[in-house]
Order: C-alpha cells, then sequence, then structure tokens
C-alpha cells in the first residue's frame, strides 16, 4: 500500500507540473464545449423552432397576397419582414445583401392568377353537374394568368431547410386557392360570399398531426445542441489525454525510471496501478466539470440546460467504461510510441480521426451510411452512443449492451497490446 | 589499486550468451566469471563490446539468451527475487523525475523499496548531506547541473542500503569535484562491505577503483584478473595501452 501511495504522490506530482497537458484535457474541452454549443445551437434551432429569416415582397393588386402574407405569418415557422413595390430584377441582390436566408416575391397579378385559376374549375364542376354559372363582371377572362411566386434563396441555405420551405409555401398557397374555388363555387351559383358555416368548417384545423420523439420514460428529453455537444466533447476531452498520459509513459521509459524500477520488486506495476488511478480521476472530474458546465452555466448564458438522465448506475457505468477506455488507448499509444513528439503527433491525430467519424462534431446519424459504418470503429462513437441512449433515449440495459461490449472490448485489448509490449520490453 | 583476497562468492557468470531479436550477432558469447563479495570488479571495452548488456542481464533487467546467472548469499546459491532488494542499480541515464525535487525522488524511490519513515527521512537527510545535495534537496531537478544529476543519479540507487552494487558510468560527464564525491562515497562504501561492479570509459579512474578487471570485446571476454597481472602479462604500462593492444585502434560504433 505505501508503495501504490508513493506512486500515486508522483503521479500526482508530475500531473501538476504538466500545466499544457492540464490545459489540454480540461481547458481546451470546455472551450470548444461553449464555442460549439454556441454555433450548433442556431443551427439545432432552426431545425427545431423552424424560425427561418424571410424577406417577402409581396407586390400584388388583389387581397390574395395579404392572405398568404398572413398565412405564413399564422404558420409560426418563418420570421417574416414584408416589403412592397419592389421590382423582380432586385430580388437576388436584395437576398445576398441583406440577411435574410430567402425572399419571397409576390407578383401583381398572383390574385388575378388563383382567381382565373379558380374560376375555370370552378365553372369545370358546375358544368359537371349541369348547371350554369351566373354572369359576373369579370365573366370574360376565361384564359389562365401566369402569376407564379418566386422563391430566392441564399445559397448557404442547405437544400433540406428550401424544400421544407418549398412544402410550406405549397400547402399555403393549395389553402389560398381552395378556399378561392370554394367562393367562387358560391359566387357562381349566386352567393356574394361563403356562407359563415362553410367558412368555419374551412377554417377549423384538418385532421391533427401529433408529432414526439421516439422516447419513454422519465429520462425522455428533446435533442439539442447542449444534449449532443457536452456528452461529445467530454468524451473528447477525456481521449485527449492521450496528450498527457501517452507522453508520460514515453518520457519515463526513455529517461530510464522504468528501467530502474524494474531492479526494485513489484513495484513497476504499483506504478502502473497509480497512473490509472491517477488518470481515471482525472477523466471521471472532466466528465464532471463538463456536465456541470452544462448544467448549471449554459442556462446563464441562453444556452438550452443539460437535462441529465435519472438512471444512476448506467449513467456511472457508461462515464467509468469511457474514461477506462480513454485511459487504455493513451497508455498504449505511450507504450508504442517511440518518442514524446510521436505520441504527442499520433495520439492527437488519431483522437481528432476518431472524432470525426465517431459523430463528435457531426452526429453520426446525419451521416452517408458508409461513415455510420466506419463510425462505428471508433471508441468515440460507442461512448457517445452510450451517453446518447441515456440523455436521449430511455437508457435501457439493451440500448446500453452494444456501447457496454464494444467498451469493455476495447479497453481489454488496448490494455492487452500495452501489457504484451511491456512484458517484450521485459518491464514485466 | 589494491589487492583483493575476500574468495566469497557474491556472483558467479556460467556461459551466458545474449542475442537481442533481429540481431544478427551474439551481444555476449559464452561469458563466465565470478565476483566476490566486497570486491570492485571493472568491466571494460571499446563501444559495443557488451558491457551495458552485461550489467543490464546481471542485475535482472533483460534476460540471458542461454547460459546461468548465480546469487550467493552466505555461499548458498539463492533466488535471484532474494538478492534482488540487496541490488542497487545506478544507470547509465538519468533515470530520474526531472520535474519532482531532489528529496521527492529520493522519497519515492525509497518507499518503492519497501523503506519507512523515519529512516528513511534520515537516509536521504544522510545521502543528500555526504553528496553534497543537502542545500537543494527541494530544488526540481531540471535545475540541476549534469554533474548534481549525476550525483542524485547515485543516490538513488544507493538509497536501500544495497550489498551489490551496479554501476554503468557513474561520473560520466561530470566535473572533477563531483567525480571526487562520487569516488569518494563509492570507495567508502566499498570499504564498508558493499561489492561494485562497474563500467566507465575514464580507464585513469578505473585503474585507481578497480580491484579486478574485466575486459570484454565483441561480446567476449578477452582477458580477466588484477590490472598488475594483465599488465604485466601483456606488457602494458596502462588500461588504455591494454585495452588498445588487445582490441586495436581501429575505431568502434
Amino acid at each position: 500500500m505505501e508503495r501504490f501511495k508513493a506512486s500515486l504522490l508522483k503521479e500526482i506530482l508530475l500531473l501538476l507540473h504538466d500545466k499544457v497537458g492540464l490545459l489540454l484535457m480540461y481547458l481546451m474541452p470546455m472551450l470548444l464545449v461553449f464555442i460549439i454549443t454556441i454555433v450548433q445551437d442556431s443551427a439545432f434551432r432552426l431545425v427545431n423552432e423552424n424560425r427561418l429569416d424571410i424577406l417577402i415582397v409581396n407586390n400584388d393588386k388583389g387581397p390574395l397576397g395579404d392572405s398568404l402574407v398572413q398565412s405564413m405569418k399564422n404558420a409560426g415557422s418563418f420570421k417574416i419582414d414584408v416589403k412592397k413595390g419592389i421590382n423582380e430584377d432586385q430580388l437576388a441582390n436584395l437576398t445576398l445583401e441583406g440577411s435574410k436566408l430567402a425572399t419571397l416575391f409576390v407578383p401583381s397579378n398572383f390574385t388575378q392568377s388563383l382567381s382565373s385559376n379558380s374560376q375555370r374549375i370552378s365553372d369545370a364542376m358546375l358544368s359537371e353537374f349541369g348547371m350554369e354559372a351566373e354572369p359576373r363582371s369579370n365573366a370574360g377572362n376565361k384564359n389562365e394568368v401566369q402569376g407564379g411566386v418566386q422563391l430566392i434563396f441564399d445559397p448557404v441555405l442547405q437544400e433540406s431547410f428550401q424544400v421544407t420551405l418549398i412544402n410550406n409555401l405549397q400547402t399555403m398557397i393549395s389553402g389560398i386557392e381552395s378556399k378561392e374555388m370554394i367562393r367562387q363555387l358560391y359566387a357562381d351559383m349566386g352567393y356574394d360570399e361563403i356562407p359563415s358555416k362553410i367558412l368555419k368548417e374551412l377554417n377549423r384545423n384538418p385532421t391533427k398531426i401529433a408529432a414526439k420523439p421516439a422516447m419513454s420514460g422519465e429520462s425522455a428529453m428533446i435533442p439539442n445542441s447542449t444534449q449532443h455537444n457536452v456528452p461529445a466533447w467530454s468524451i473528447f476531452a477525456m481521449f485527449f489525454m492521450v496528450i498527457s498520459l501517452g507522453s508520460n509513459l514515453v518520457k519515463e521509459r526513455l529517461s530510464g525510471s522504468f528501467v530502474r524500477l524494474q531492479t526494485i520488486p513489484g513495484s513497476f506495476l504499483h506504478a502502473m496501478f497509480a497512473k490509472i488511478a491517477v488518470y481515471s480521476f482525472v477523466a471521471l472530474t472532466q466528465l464532471m466539470i463538463m456536465f456541470a458546465i452544462g448544467v448549471f452555466v449554459f442556462p446563464l448564458i441562453g444556452l438550452p440546460k443539460l437535462n441529465l438522465p435519472s438512471h444512476v448506475f448506467p449513467f456511472l457505468l457508461i462515464s467509468i467504461l469511457s474514461a477506462m477506455a480513454a485511459i487504455s488507448y493513451a497508455a498504449m499509444v505511450g507504450t508504442y510510441a517511440k518518442t514524446q513528439e510521436q505520441a504527442n503527433g499520433f495520439g492527437a491525430i488519431s483522437i481528432i480521426i476518431f472524432a470525426a467519424i465517431g459523430g463528435i462534431w457531426v452526429p453520426s446519424f446525419v451521416m452517408p451510411d458508409y461513415m455510420v459504418v466506419i463510425s462505428k470503429l471508433s471508441p468515440l462513437h460507442w461512448c457517445l452512443e452510450g451517453f446518447y441512449s441515456l440523455f436521449l433515449k430511455d437508457g435501457s440495459w439493451n440500448q446500453l449492451m452494444g456501447p457496454v461490449i464494444y467498451l469493455i472490448s476495447f479497453t481489454v485489448f488496448c490494455q492487452f497490446l500495452a501489457l504484451w509490449k511491456l512484458r517484450r520490453q521485459h518491464y514485466i | 589499486m589494491t589487492e583483493f583476497k575476500n574468495t566469497s562468492h557474491i556472483l558467479k557468470v556460467s556461459g551466458i550468451w545474449k542475442r537481442y531479436p533481429k540481431a544478427d550477432t551474439n551481444s555476449l558469447s559464452e561469458v563466465s566469471f565470478d565476483v566476490f563479495r566486497g570486491e570492485k570488479l571493472g568491466i571494460f571495452g571499446p563501444n559495443g563490446a557488451g558491457k551495458t548488456t552485461l550489467i543490464s542481464i546481471l542485475s535482472g533487467i533483460l534476460p540471458q539468451t542461454s547460459g546461468e546467472v548465480n546469487y550467493f548469499i552466505d555461499n548458498q546459491s539463492t533466488n535471484f527475487k532474494k538478492i534482488l532488494p540487496k541490488i542497487g542499480f545506478v544507470p547509465q541515464d538519468f533515470a530520474l523525475y526531472q520535474e519532482l525535487t531532489a528529496t521527492q525522488n529520493l522519497r519515492y524511490f525509497g518507499k518503492m523499496h519497501g523503506l519507512k519513515n523515519p529512516e528513511l527521512e534520515k537516509k536521504i537527510m544522510h545521502l543528500l548531506t555526504i553528496l553534497g545535495l543537502d542545500h537543494v534537496g527541494n530544488r526540481k531537478l531540471d535545475t540541476f547541473s549534469g554533474g548534481m544529476k549525476r550525483r542524485i543519479n547515485l543516490a538513488i540507487g544507493l538509497i536501500n542500503d544495497p550489498e551489490i552494487l551496479f554501476l554503468d558510468e557513474p561520473t560520466v560527464g561530470v566535473d572533477v569535484q563531483s567525480k571526487v564525491a562520487i569516488m569518494t562515497l563509492l570507495n567508502d562504501l566499498n570499504a564498508k562491505g558493499t561489492t561494485m561492479i562497474y563500467t566507465s570509459h575514464h580507464l585513469r579512474e578505473a585503474e585507481d577503483f578497480c580491484d579486478r578487471t574485466l575486459l570484454l570485446d565483441n561480446g567476449r571476454i578477452i582477458a580477466e584478473g588484477t590490472l598488475n597481472d594483465l599488465l604485466k602479462q601483456h606488457n602494458a604500462e596502462s588500461l588504455e595501452d591494454l585495452l588498445i593492444h588487445l582490441t586495436g585502434k581501429a575505431l568502434r560504433d
């Protein structure tokens, strides 16, 4: 026990001396989680709240342009600014120069166009029923009037948002068109306007669509930038200890300290266990600090609060397994690297690649299929899967089984390779 | 140089061979010799002769490919694990933690040897004092000069009061003052009964220090005996002269 305590103290002193390593392990992930969460939060809000910033140039001389603008406002999905009297030639520049993601141009003959279409359909329907339309003031205008709206996108707007906007617009115009057609039908039958009872029915919300995330249990939470980024960057931070632990191992090996420990019975294993203990503490404090930032600091700066899972034991299990996977990987790199530069370079680059393919930067569910397969090679992916199951799903054992098995296997594999190498070098 | 009389074995090396993985040649070939309790045995040879490999095998750092190394306690052959706590090792490298202070280094290695307070603290103070480092005990080693680090490197090897001490170039790169301090301490320890196995390229220093000499070249023993006997036998004037005579003037890698 005295040997273990002495090794523990030595590791703590070495760690406290490693200022760069401490900054990389604690400060860098804290900065990253702030920056990335703030940046991604607007994108998540865009997805979750659909607040697309849109300019509507309404040049319509009739009432239906205003109806379309009102429908867009009522939808609540868009942040709308309305202008009039701007011609088509200015639209592209107006969009590019302004801060809007899209500009909707409603032409001057929009009402005329919709009315003529509705009138043609109404006339055709009455004709099918063997009825004759009432004579009207604009009865002579039976030709189709071209008055379609134009949508000009900022080139940075993702295609998925473009499609969403077009679909929304299509639905609204169809609604206005339907209402206009019914109005025409009543007008053709001699009514001045649609009876209020019918109008009320038309305005009544149609079949409702109930949408909710596929989750159950108390821990069900709405995905947001915080729920993704806090666990993701905590995992990244833990694995980035490869810089500190990896180079610490190389340094001790190259300095000859390991050789000296070989001549002291039993001391080498005590030294290794002490290293694991100290770096486990580092990994768990990294998690605690990052999660505390998500829970207490993020709400203060307007970011979504991190909701911690209610299942304590699985949460601890995934945290500890993630820490052990990170330590084992760092130990393996430190054992095989021939120089500190090699340990730092390979360690950092490998973790960045693991993070990229593992869904730390961009969640793996938005990756193409082949990348989803590749992402399973990354230990960071499985750590993240474990935390996703706890943070975003119900954290059942069925969901956790995959990450648990992978992380245990990865840890055993890395430790086996490290011990094999140390054995070959006669340290143990 | 003193004449050594004790004939009680502490170490008996019988026909050891060593070949590193992927190496084309043997690093040691059929090496056999005895070490007697309380003697100062010097192992010399050109670069690549196999000196460090031999010391590493004797101190349990490397396994030999074949052959036997037997240690003796009270003239009885004993298990290596039993002798291990009685071994001190002073490697050529600074095998210490430069980020820690001199005291922290000595305390760490002392505790790894199983030493307890207050004896350990007394031992640390004693070593720092006799090596002239007591005033810098709380300074980090990365602020030390090469000579001071070399003295701490030796102090760590002595922390467990070893009965047998392996010294791989203990005075390389140090000033004359540090060299004198180190050699004086080693002679004092030897006078108290510590057996020493020593390698060095400082041949003048070795002539004065060693009781017996083992010359290695290309992994083989090419001469063994007291320096006086060897000088007479090969008609040489000094250890350097003898080495040149036996190993030639060609440069070694």
